[in-house]
């Protein structure tokens, strides 16, 4: 159901990609009336501070991507997983 | 972890002069204790009496971070705390939206933490999250002033998430506090803190051209978002964020390159490091001959570069006043031999070993930068700011031996 699709690696978790995409449409409806009032300043300030959250959201999915990693966490004892420092 | 001195003397302690001087057994062992609290341990016995003296020196070393909202602050602290070794992690078993970072040296807090308003508060009087307004300077102040003096603090933590002040954190003294933000060098008080200070400068080119390749794939992001967004930010970044810049003792400005006429994608950058003269303990990184204005190619004979290439610079100037030195790199690396071709002709970049620039650059080779200016500037700050904490260190270790001389 997603319009776009991220160019590679995860997508952001719906929790906050909703929030994002509803920062922004009440920021263009705060804007509309006077486009430099602290209320239209503060509503875009509030999609950069979510956008930032996402991508933020987006690395920390990135960093556990990596399925054989992830499932190694879980099972260190495994065949596929079992590492000796000697 | 606190820095111990003991001293061991065969005279009694409590001599009027212990004099140390004639005996030989006098001996000075420097070692690391985990005990902060122990500040002067006396032992004495019938002859012999040692003396140790911990910790009552050794303060938190302090560094602070300015950038605006998505501008690499994360990737740079990533180098950075890298270079001290082991990795950074949100503290264990606490808030899961935690802006902290903590690795065995280095304790990274985010400055957002200190907003006075949430989010709806800002909303209501119409602030942005960069007004001094929405932040409490006076408690940023008086948790970062007791985290220097070895004093462990309860921190607010702002969810970035919901847009509210979460319940408070236990934040312990690290060897290094970093403080990013957006306001690390705004409060004088909060300034006069910091032992070194650096700010990332992106151009309003540059930072357009990330923020779409942030944003772009967002739902509900479009071009015309991303540019409102910056476009309303942009009078309170000029008036509050901006000018801390002054006080940086490193500024990695971050440019659109010159090697290819009217580039906007923001691939290929022209990275300067300004870094400040005079500093204790910081001696800027110099090309070639230390002063002098130098432009070099390094590509040719003996090094194949791709197109657009690469051009360093490199020589003294003024920066708000102040005398500073100005190194700088357009262009990117393809291949791993450019950079440490390129970093045997840098002096003064704090290495331990040949090649430790480029293998730190390659320990990350997956963060953005890594190819460009901005992940070697960043990586070369993290080498000065671990030598900068070395001599700090050594310096007042060094001390209390002094005054025992006396």
């Amino acid at each position: 159901s997603r319009g776009r699709v991220a160019s590679s690696g995860p997508t952001t978790p719906p929790g906050i990609s909703e929030k994002v995409s509803e920062s922004i449409k009440h920021a263009e409806e705060a804007c509309s009336d006077d486009p430099v009032s602290g209320e239209c300043v503060a509503a875009w300030d509030e999609v950069e501070e979510l956008s930032a959250a996402a991508s933020h959201a987006r690395d920390k999915l990135k960093e556990s991507s990596d399925p054989l990693e992830s499932y190694c966490k879980d099972n260190p004892e495994t065949d596929e997983c079992r590492t000796y420092d000697n | 972890m606190a820095i111990c001195a003991v001293y061991t003397a065969t005279t009694p302690i409590h001599t009027t002069k212990p004099n140390f001087g004639f005996h030989q057994k006098h001996q000075l062992i420097l070692y690391t204790s985990k005990e902060r609290s122990r500040r002067w341990g006396r032992l004495s016995s019938n002859s012999t009496s040692s003396e140790i003296s911990c910790s009552a020196e050794t303060k938190t070393v302090v560094i602070g971070l300015a950038a605006d909202s998505g501008c690499g602050k994360s990737t740079f602290m990533r180098r950075l705390t890298s270079v001290f070794g082991g990795a950074a992690e949100p503290p264990k078993g606490g808030n899961p939206d935690s802006n902290t970072l903590i690795s065995d040296t280095t304790t990274v807090i985010c400055l957002d933490d200190y907003h006075s308003l949430d989010r709806t508060g800002r909303k209501e009087k119409g602030v942005t999250a960069l007004d001094p307004r929405a932040n409490d300077f006076d408690l940023m102040y008086e948790q970062v002033k007791a985290i220097k003096d070895g004093v462990a603090v309860e921190k607010p933590i702002y969810n970035h998430v919901t847009g509210l002040l979460d319940p408070p954190e236990l934040i312990k003294p690290p060897k290094i506090l970093v403080i990013e933000g957006l306001h690390p060098m705004f409060d004088s008080r909060v300034r006069d803190l910091l032992d070194f200070s650096i700010y990332l400068d992106i151009s309003n080119e540059v930072k357009f051209a990330w923020k779409i390749q942030r944003d772009m794939a967002e739902r509900g992001h479009s071009l015309e978002s991303i540019k409102a967004s910056i476009e309303a930010r942009k009078p309170d970044f000029d008036a509050y964020i901006d000018p801390q810049k002054q006080y940086a003792d490193a500024v990695i400005e971050v440019l659109p390159t010159q090697l290819i006429p009217d580039d906007n994608e923001g691939k290929v950058l022209r990275v300067k490091l300004v870094m400040k003269e005079g500093v204790k303990y910081f001696s800027p990184v110099y090309l070639f001959d230390e002063g002098s204005t130098i432009s070099w190619i390094p590509c040719g004979r003996k090094l194949t570069c791709s197109y657009p290439g690469i051009k360093f610079a490199y020589g003294p100037d003024a920066y708000f006043g102040n005398e500073v030195s100005v190194l700088e790199m357009d262009g990117q690396f393809d291949r791993l031999d450019e950079l440490i071709y390129v970093e045997s002709h840098l002096s003064n970049i704090s290495t331990k070993f040949y090649g430790e620039v480029t293998q730190q650059m390659l320990k990350h080779a997956d963060f953005p930068g890594s190819n460009n200016g901005t992940g070697l500037f960043q990586t070369i700050v993290g080498l000065k700011i671990r030598d900068l904490y070395e001599q700090i260190i050594a310096e007042k270790a060094a001390a209390p031996v002094e005054a025992a001389k006396v």
